[in-house]
């Protein structure tokens, strides 16, 4: 048993041990290649899905298998462990993709998305990022009018995860669908699938990180849906995307928990292995207080991301404890990446040697999905500081 | 309908544990407990064997009661039933008394068409037990098994033997020994790992298995470990000088001395 999985289930280790052993069979060997090619591996993505790592938490009777969140943040942890690019696959996926429908959804829509999506058939993205509305959403300017029973939306998105890929299949996109009587704007979340009339998604290339990953910039013109395409009621697209957030932050903290993990790992044996004057730099002690460093941080990022996701497991509000664990597990993995790299030296600027795609991939965590400075906020609101 | 039995052992994780640098013995708290890789390959061989004839796999394992979460491993890739051979009298089993202990337990599970293990275990290495388990079962003993099909209650078996290909057909009961090139093992669904540690198993002790206790554990084995010694492997440098020409009738000297090339 590892140390980290003292206190957790035999479902939960069992859980840890396959996945850790699928990601470093199927995918680490691929990693590099697939990052350095900007490649989305649609077999691996295949592979994940047969193993069910789609629609982790979402019930039997829609095709999940029902594990609840802490087993979801560690399938994520795992995956990061190895390579960033998949693990936002399968966080955005679950959380950003499937959340919405799962927990917002009515039962037609759920029942004609859901068992697909688990399947791993398609792929569901969430549009709300837009060019000139990241931290502040409420600036969006997408809209979804209502014309002769269908929504007809305008409007463009960008940065969206598993968006334009072959197996993208829906997209829960957040319009603003009028002005509230208060005169703050009325948003809804409108589910449009892949290949409608006047939905363009266009793959994004050049990114510095996450570059096996599938990211999209969304073009909606007068593209035309359903009526019945809302997801919820209508006005309620802000509350449901705060909830996905709340949700989404866990599963970015276990990509920086994994992440920061596969790091050190990596420094470590580097160090070992690496002489120098005659003898491991892991012996130094400026070198092995680093590591004792990352050990340390690591461990209490994990300790934190976990009691966050027990919190929600046990119906408890978790929202402050979510975006302490985003915030603290991507700080740490960018800590962590840092000084793995100013270990491996020279040879850790080669991409060679897969620390310079942790030191890449690093950089998105504490950026997306509410950057470190909205963290700050969301927890500095809740302890009071306002009020 | 085939009756196919799959041994499996729980290990320590040798791969990833430490050492003690004197003695050589395995630091047990530095390892955790894994299903023995070569095992997993021989569930993986039972179950293509069943989905593709139909019939049951039986899952068994001989070791402690932790051992029952190596089962709870191989009911979420997909075996049918679990049994878990374990008593206080077996403790101390070297691989002859193992391979005795196994056959006498497969021997009350009823009527079978083959028993799939694999080929050695990352602890011990001694990959005596199969062998010695084929024939305390009187059973023809197979190995280095690349593709295999069962026709009109035969096995036939295509086999990687050193640089050839053999096939053969033998009759049913056979063991078949599996090891990391006779598959590519499936990935438990996240569904079936959450399933898998309530299912119940089937338990055998020593009264179930019969025979008495001289005849198990440190009594009844044979083996005695006089010793055990740390190997360094080191590589060799060599280099092959000369023309071009010379340098390649040289690898091709060293290529068949070695058996790489034989022709």
């Amino acid at each position: 048993m590892h140390d980290y999985d003292f206190g957790l289930s035999e479902e939960h280790r069992l859980l840890r041990q396959n996945i850790r052993e699928f990601a470093e069979k199927e995918i680490a060997p691929y990693a590099q290649d697939l990052d350095e090619n900007e490649t989305f591996s649609l077999d691996i993505v295949k592979k994940m899905a047969a193993m069910g790592l789609f629609g982790i938490v979402v019930s039997e009777e829609y095709g999940g298998p029902h594990m609840d969140y802490l087993a979801y943040c560690i399938a994520v942890e795992e995956i990061s462990r190895v390579d960033g690019s998949h693990g936002a696959t399968v966080a955005a996926a679950n959380s950003l993709g499937i959340g919405p429908i799962y927990y917002f959804g009515n039962e037609k829509q759920k029942k004609e998305w859901l068992p697909r999506l688990c399947k791993g058939e398609i792929l569901a993205s969430f549009g709300l990022t837009e060019p000139e509305a990241g931290s502040d959403a409420g600036a969006s300017k997408t809209n979804g009018k209502l014309d002769k029973g269908q929504w007809v939306i305008n409007g463009s998105k960008i940065f969206i995860t598993n968006s334009t890929s072959e197996m993208a299949g829906v997209c829960t996109v957040q319009c603003v669908t009028g002005t509230k009587p208060d005169g703050k704007k009325e948003v809804s979340c409108i589910l449009v699938p892949n290949g409608t009339k006047g939905f363009t998604a266009k793959k994004m290339h050049k990114k510095m990180m996450w570059r096996a990953s599938d990211t999209g910039e969304l073009y909606f013109d007068d593209c035309r849906v359903p009526e019945e395409n809302l997801l919820g009621k209508r006005g309620e697209g802000f509350h449901q995307m705060l909830s996905t957030l709340d949700n989404g932050r866990l599963a970015i903290a276990a990509m920086g928990l994994g992440g920061a993990q596969g790091a050190y790992e990596l420094a470590l044996k580097y160090s070992k292995e690496r002489r120098q004057f005659g003898q491991p730099i892991s012996t130094f002690q400026v070198n092995s207080f680093k590591l004792a460093d990352m050990a340390t941080e690591i461990e209490a990022a994990r300790n934190l991301l976990y009691k966050a996701c027990m919190m929600k497991d046990a119906g408890i509000p978790f929202g402050k404890q979510a975006a302490m664990a985003k915030l603290y597990c991507s700080e740490v993995m960018g800590r962590v990446v840092d000084e793995a790299v100013q270990l491996h030296g020279g040879y850790g600027l080669m991409k060679e040697y897969n620390i310079e795609r942790f030191y890449r991939d690093y950089k998105l965590l504490t950026i997306g999905e509410g950057t470190s400075e909205i963290q700050r906020i969301v927890i500095s609101r809740q302890i009071g500081c306002y009020s | 309908m085939l009756s196919i039995i799959v041994c499996i052992k729980q290990v320590p994780d040798t791969n990833r544990a430490s050492f003690d640098p004197r003695t050589g013995a395995i630091n047990r708290a530095s390892a955790e407990n894994i299903a023995n890789p070569d095992d997993l390959h021989a569930v993986e061989l039972a179950l293509k064997l069943r989905d593709a004839c139909g019939g049951r796999v039986t899952a068994i394992s001989m070791g402690p009661p932790r051992a029952a979460d190596t089962l709870a491993e191989a009911y979420a890739l997909g075996v049918d039933d679990c049994v878990l051979v374990s008593d206080p009298a077996f403790a101390g089993s070297d691989s002859l008394v193992t391979g005795k202990i196994l056959a006498r337990a497969i021997g009350k599970l009823g009527r079978f068409d083959v028993v799939v293990t694999g080929f050695e275990a990352i602890d011990g290495n001694t990959a005596h037990v199969s062998y010695q388990l084929s024939e305390f079962l009187g059973l023809p003993h197979i190995t280095q098994i690349h593709d295999l099909m069962i026709e009109d209650g035969h096995a036939v078996i295509e086999r990687l033997y050193g640089h050839e290909y053999q096939k053969i057909r033998v009759e049913l009961p056979v063991l078949l020994a599996a090891t990391r090139n006779t598959n590519r093992v499936r990935a438990p669904r996240l569904a079936d790992l959450k399933s898998c540690t309530g299912k119940d198993f089937t338990v055998m002790t020593m009264a179930d298995v019969g025979g008495s206790a001289d005849e198990y554990g440190t009594a009844g084995s044979p083996t005695v470990v006089i010793g055990t010694e740390v190997f360094a492997h080191s590589r060799g440098r060599e280099e092959i000088r000369g023309t071009t020409d010379e340098k390649v009738e040289g690898l091709m000297q060293r290529l068949k001395k070695h058996n790489i090339l034989r022709y």
